[in-house]
C-alpha cells in the first residue's frame, strides 16, 4: 500500500498479487491489484481483477464504479451501461453513475438518454465538472447553444470537481503518503480553498518533512505576507533563496510583500532580480509598473506594463494600467483597445475595467460609446454587488446624461 | 492484416551512413529543454528527387555544471544535414553534408520546419532553438543562408514546433511558432518524483509563452502579426502544430497541443484574424473535461469517409486523444472506440502520424514513445525514461486498431527516449518510411520492408499561383468501386518535425485508378486523368482538367 501511495505501480501490484496469492479470499488485494492495474492502463486486466474482486463482496461501490471505468476504457459499452444500471437500480442518487451511464449512451448513439443522464449527474452533485462538459457537448451537437454554454460556465468553475467516492481504503492509501510534496499539494488545495491558516500548517508540515522543499517556503512568503506575518514571510524568503537562488517566484512574492509594506525602493529591487533571472515574468514586469507609476515615473511603467501584456497577453490588469497612463497621455485610440482587451474573462474586476472604458470614451468625446460602456459597467457592478463603485458609475452616468 | 514474412520496419540508420547521436548535455540538474528535443526534417533540399534528412542537436546549457556523461564518439556539434544519395539500384547511403550546405548551427536546437517560404522551388529551413531560433534560406545550390535577421522571424523564446501555412491565401508561405513556457537555467525550479528523486518540472511549474505568427511579406521579410491577428488571446505551453481547414471553409485554420492546457483551434476568419474555437469544436479536452499533457499531433481522413479524425499524443496515464470529427465541423473524443486508449496509457507520446505504412489503403499509426518524468517501471538497461515505439495497424472501418508493434520489427522492442519523427518514403520504393530522432540518443530510420508489395500512388504539386509546394493543397485519389482517398499537403504535424512534402496513397490491390483530384490553396479545382499507380507523379497547377 506504501508503494501505491508512492505511485510505484509495477512493484505495488507485485506485492498486492503476492498478498492475494496469500490471502485469496481477502477483498482488499483484489480491489487494490485492480486499482493499480487501472493506473497503468490495464484495463483488461483491471475488468478481471475488479469482477474476481466483486464475487467476494458484491456490490461494493467502489469496485462497481471502477470496474464500470475500465469497462468504458476498454472499451465495452454495453458492458459499462448494464453495470452502471444496476448500480442505479440500488443508488439512484450516485451522480458518478449517472456520468458513466451517459458516456455509454453517448458512445452507443443514444444521445437523449445521455441527456438526461449527464443532466441528473448535474443535478446531484452540481460542481460535477466532467458531466456539465458532457452535457454541453451534447447540447451543442443539437444546437441548444445557450444552454451548453451555461454549463461550460458551471464547468469552467469545476474543472477537476467531482463527487466523492465513499472509498476507505482508497483514502488509507493518500494518507500513507507523508511526503513533503503531499503536504504542499493539501496547502495548496487549502489555499485555493481560501483557508489561510490550514494552508500554513500544511506548508510548515512539508517543510518538517524536508526543510530543503523550496516550493513550501515560497509558498509561504506570500501566505505569511497574506496573513498578516511579514516576519515570518521574510525568513522564509531568505530559506528560499539560500535554497536555490535563482527561484523567480521567491523574489516576486517577496517583492509584493514589500510593496504591500509600501517599501518601493526594496520591492522594485526584488522585481527587478525576478525579472535578471526570468525576462518574461510578465506579473513581475506589471508590479514594477505599478510601482513605476506610484513614483511617477509613467515612461518607466509604460515600458513596464507594455512588457507584461507581450509575456502574457491574456492579462487584463496590466491592460487596465497601460490604459490609465495613455488616458493621462491622451492617447485614447491606443487606450481604448487595451481596455477592450481587458475585459475577457468576465470577472470581479471587469465592472472596474467597463468604468475606465466608459470614462475613456468620455474624455475622448465620443459620448455615445461612453454611456454604453458606463451603463454595461453599472450593469456589472450591480452583478458583482459592488455598491461602492456602482455609487460612482452612477454619479458619473447621470453626469453624462444631463450634460445631452 | 496479412501475414508478412518479414517484419515491416527494420533500423537501417547505421549500415546507411545516417550516423546521428542526439547529446541533451543533461549535468544532473534536470534542465527540462534537456528532455524535450530534439527534431527532424525529411526534405529534398537540393531537389535530386529523394528525401535528405535534418537532425537538430543540443549544446550546453549550462556552461558551469559538470556533464553527466562526455558526448558519444562520433558526436558533432551543431545541428546536421545527410545528403540522400539514393542509387538506382534502390540502395540508400547518407552523407553530412552540414558544413557545404551551412546549416550546422549551434544552440539548444528542438525543432525544425520545412517550407519554401520565398516560392523560389527550393524548401528552406525554421529551426527552433531553447533561445534564438534560425531561418536558412536554401539558396537552391547546394548551399543555405542564415536570413533570420533579415526576415524578423527570430524568437528567444524556448520554442517547440513550427509550421509553415498561407494564412492570408496570397500565395506565400506565413509562419507559425510554437513557444512552450518561461524556463530559464537561472531560474531552474528543481523538481522531484512521486517517490522524492530529483527529476525534471513538469510545464506546471512555469507560466506558458504566447505562441508567434509571422505573415510573409513577399519580399524576403516577415511581419509579426501575433497581435494584430489575435492569435496570442489564447496560449499555453504548445508543443505540436498542424496546420488544415478544419471547417470546410476554405481558409487554413491551425490546431495547436498544448502541455497540460487545452489543445487551440485557430479558425482563420479570413481578414487577418482568427478566432479560438477548440472548445466550440470539441478538441480542446479529452471527454472529461480534462486538459492532457499535449505533444504531437496528426490528422487525416483515417475512415476514408471524407471525415476527419485528429490524434493528440499525450502524457503517461493519460492515453492519446482521437477526436473524430462528424459532418458539422463538430468533433468528438473517440480514442477508446479506435482501441488506442488501452494501449498508449501507459506511454508518454511524441511524434505521430496517420500513415499507411503497409498500403492497404487505411491509414496506420506510429507513436514514438519517451517518458518526461520518472516512471514507476525501470527498464532494465538505458535511460529511466526509455520507452518503446509502437505501431497501430488499421484494421478498416468501423474496426479498431491492432496493436501490432511486437510483429513490426527488434527496432520497436528497444525503449529509448523518442522525441521526433518524420514521415516520408526515403527510398522511393512507395513504402513510407520513419525517422525517428531519439533525445540523447542515436536516431533511428525505420525502413518499410513491406509496403512495396501492395500498390500506391505519391503525388508531388507543383503550384505555379500559390506557394510552389502547394502546402495547404488536398488531394483526392478517386478509386473505381471503392471510397475515394484523401491526403493534404503538408510538411507539419507529428512533434518537432517535418515531414515529406509529397503526399502518398496506398491502393491496395488496385492496379487503376481513376483519377487524381487537386483542390489548390486559392479555391481552385483540377482534374488528372490517365494517372498511373506505383510511381511519384508531379502534378502541375493549370496542367489538369478545371472543374
Amino acid at each position: 500500500m506504501t508503494l501505491h501511495a508512492y505511485q510505484q505501480y509495477d512493484a505495488a501490484e507485485r506485492a498486492y498479487t503476492r498478498a492475494h496469492s496469500l490471502d485469496p479470499q481477502n477483498f482488499d488485494w483484489l480491489y487494490l491489484l485492480g486499482a493499480v492495474q487501472m493506473a497503468q492502463g490495464a484495463f483488461d486486466r483491471a475488468v478481471k481483477t475488479l469482477q474476481s474482486a466483486l464475487q467476494i463482496r458484491p456490490g461494493d461501490l467502489a469496485a462497481e464504479v471502477r470496474l464500470a471505468e475500465s469497462l468504458t476504457a476498454v472499451p465495452d459499452w454495453n458492458g459499462a451501461a448494464a453495470l452502471y444500471c444496476r448500480i442505479l437500480d440500488d443508488r439512484r442518487e450516485c451522480p458518478k453513475a449517472w456520468y458513466g451511464l451517459g458516456r455509454a449512451q453517448t458512445a452507443k448513439g443514444d444521445h437523449a438518454a445521455a441527456i438526461e443522464s449527464y443532466g441528473k449527474a448535474c443535478e446531484l452533485f452540481p460542481a460535477y465538472g466532467a458531466a456539465h462538459f458532457a452535457l454541453a457537448a451534447e447540447l451543442r451537437r443539437l444546437g441548444r447553444k445557450p444552454e451548453a454554454e451555461r454549463h461550460i460556465a458551471a464547468y469552467a468553475k469545476n474543472v477537476t470537481s467531482e463527487p466523492p467516492l465513499d472509498d476507505p481504503l482508497f483514502q488509507r492509501i493518500h494518507e500513507l503518503n507523508l511526503s513533503s510534496q503531499a503536504h504542499l499539494q493539501r496547502g495548496a488545495e487549502l489555499e485555493k480553498a481560501g483557508l489561510l491558516d490550514e494552508a500554513i500548517r500544511e506548508h510548515e508540515a512539508a517543510l518538517a518533512n524536508d526543510p530543503g522543499n523550496v516550493q513550501a517556503h515560497v509558498n509561504l512568503i506570500s501566505l505569511y505576507g497574506r496573513a498578516g506575518d511579514p516576519g515570518k514571510a521574510k525568513q522564509h524568503f531568505e530559506a528560499a533563496t539560500r535554497l536555490n537562488p535563482g527561484r523567480s517566484d521567491a523574489w516576486y512574492n517577496y517583492g509584493v510583500l514589500l510593496y504591500m509594506q509600501k517599501h518601493f525602493d526594496e520591492a522594485e529591487k526584488a522585481y527587478l532580480r525576478a525579472l535578471q533571472i526570468n525576462p518574461d515574468y510578465a506579473e513581475a514586469h506589471n508590479n514594477l509598473g505599478a510601482i513605476y507609476e506610484q513614483l511617477g515615473r509613467p515612461a518607466d511603467a509604460e515600458k513596464e506594463f507594455r512588457a507584461a501584456i507581450n509575456d502574457r497577453p491574456d492579462y487584463p490588469l496590466a491592460r487596465f494600467y497601460l490604459g490609465r497612463i495613455l488616458v493621462n497621455e491622451q492617447k485614447y485610440d491606443e487606450a481604448i483597445q487595451q481596455l477592450q482587451r481587458a475585459l475577457t474573462p468576465d470577472d470581479d474586476k471587469t465592472p472596474v475595467y467597463l468604468y475606465a472604458l466608459g470614462a475613456t470614451y468620455a474624455r475622448a468625446g465620443d459620448r455615445a460609446h461612453a454611456l454604453e460602456y458606463l451603463q454595461r459597467a453599472h450593469d456589472a457592478a450591480s452583478r458583482y454587488g459592488q455598491s461602492q463603485l456602482l455609487a460612482s458609475i452612477d454619479r458619473d452616468l447621470k453626469a453624462l446624461q444631463s450634460a445631452e | 492484416m496479412r501475414a508478412h514474412a518479414s517484419p515491416a520496419f527494420r533500423d537501417v540508420a547505421t549500415e546507411v551512413g545516417l550516423n546521428f547521436q542526439h547529446f541533451n548535455f543533461a549535468t544532473g540538474r534536470h534542465y527540462m529543454p534537456e528532455i524535450m528535443g530534439a527534431g527532424v526534417a525529411l526534405l529534398d533540399y537540393d531537389n535530386d528527387g529523394d528525401l535528405d534528412i535534418y537532425l537538430v542537436q543540443g549544446s550546453r546549457l549550462d556552461h558551469g555544471g559538470k556533464l553527466l556523461s562526455p558526448p558519444p564518439s562520433g558526436w558533432k556539434p551543431g545541428s546536421r544535414l545527410f545528403k540522400n544519395l539514393l542509387a538506382e539500384t534502390g540502395e540508400l547511403r547518407f552523407v553530412d553534408v552540414t558544413e557545404k550546405a551551412g546549416v550546422g548551427h549551434i544552440g539548444y536546437g528542438m525543432g525544425v520546419a520545412a517550407g519554401d517560404y520565398d516560392n523560389d522551388g527550393f524548401l528552406d529551413l525554421y529551426v527552433t532553438n531553447f533561445g534564438h531560433n534560425v531561418l536558412y534560406h536554401n539558396n537552391g545550390d547546394g548551399t543555405f543562408t542564415d536570413v533570420t535577421r533579415q526576415a524578423g522571424v527570430d524568437d528567444t523564446h524556448w520554442s517547440t514546433s513550427a509550421a509553415w501555412v498561407d494564412v492570408d491565401g496570397d500565395g506565400w508561405l506565413d509562419l507559425f511558432v510554437c513557444n512552450y513556457v518561461d524556463f530559464t537555467v537561472e531560474g531552474n525550479r528543481g523538481c522531484s518524483s512521486a517517490a522524492g528523486e530529483p527529476d525534471y518540472c513538469t510545464p506546471k511549474m512555469y507560466h506558458a509563452v504566447p505562441s508567434r505568427l509571422f505573415r510573409n511579406l513577399r519580399n524576403g521579410k516577415f511581419e509579426d502579426i501575433t497581435e494584430a491577428s489575435r492569435i496570442n488571446s489564447s496560449y499555453g505551453p504548445a508543443l505540436g502544430v498542424l496546420c488544415a481547414d478544419f471547417n470546410g471553409d476554405g481558409l487554413t485554420d491551425i490546431y495547436v497541443a498544448n502541455d497540460t492546457s487545452a489543445n487551440l483551434l485557430w479558425l482563420n476568419q479570413g481578414d487577418g484574424t482568427f478566432r479560438e474555437s477548440a472548445l466550440d469544436m470539441g478538441v480542446a479536452y479529452s471527454m472529461d473535461g480534462l486538459a492532457k499533457a499535449g505533444m504531437g499531433v496528426t490528422l487525416a481522413d483515417v475512415e476514408n469517409n471524407g471525415g476527419l479524425v485528429l490524434l493528440v499524443t499525450n502524457l503517461t496515464g493519460e492515453g492519446v486523444t482521437v477526436f473524430r470529427g462528424d459532418a458539422h465541423g463538430q468533433f468528438d473524443d473517440a480514442t477508446a472506440d479506435f482501441g488506442l486508449l488501452q494501449p498508449t496509457f501507459g506511454y508518454t507520446g511524441f511524434g505521430t502520424q496517420w500513415f499507411d505504412y503497409d498500403n492497404d489503403g487505411w491509414l496506420d499509426l506510429f507513436i514514438a514513445n519517451g517518458g518526461v518524468t520518472l516512471g514507476s517501471a525501470s527498464p532494465a538497461r538505458g535511460s529511466r525514461y526509455a520507452q518503446p515505439k509502437q505501431l497501430f495497424h488499421n484494421e478498416g472501418r468501423g474496426r479498431q486498431f491492432r496493436h501490432v508493434s511486437p510483429e513490426a520489427g527488434s527496432v520497436f522492442q528497444i525503449a529509448e527516449v523518442s522525441r521526433a519523427a518524420a514521415f516520408g518514403d526515403i527510398d522511393n520504393d512507395g513504402a513510407i518510411d520513419i525517422v525517428v530522432a531519439n533525445n540523447n540518443g542515436p536516431v533511428r530510420l525505420l525502413r518499410n520492408q513491406i509496403g512495396q508489395r501492395r500498390h500506391w500512388l505519391t503525388v508531388k504539386l507543383e503550384a505555379e499561383k500559390v506557394n510552389r509546394f502547394a502546402i495547404g493543397a488536398r488531394v483526392t485519389v478517386i478509386r473505381r468501386g471503392n471510397d475515394a482517398l484523401v491526403g493534404r499537403v503538408h510538411t507539419d504535424s507529428s512533434y518537432l518535425s517535418a515531414n515529406d512534402v509529397r503526399v502518398h496513397f496506398g491502393l491496395g490491390d488496385q492496379t487503376e485508378i481513376e483519377a487524381v483530384q487537386v483542390s489548390w490553396p486559392d479555391g481552385s479545382k483540377e482534374r488528372f486523368e490517365s494517372v498511373k499507380c506505383d510511381r511519384i507523379v508531379t502534378l502541375r497547377q493549370g496542367s489538369g482538367k478545371l472543374l
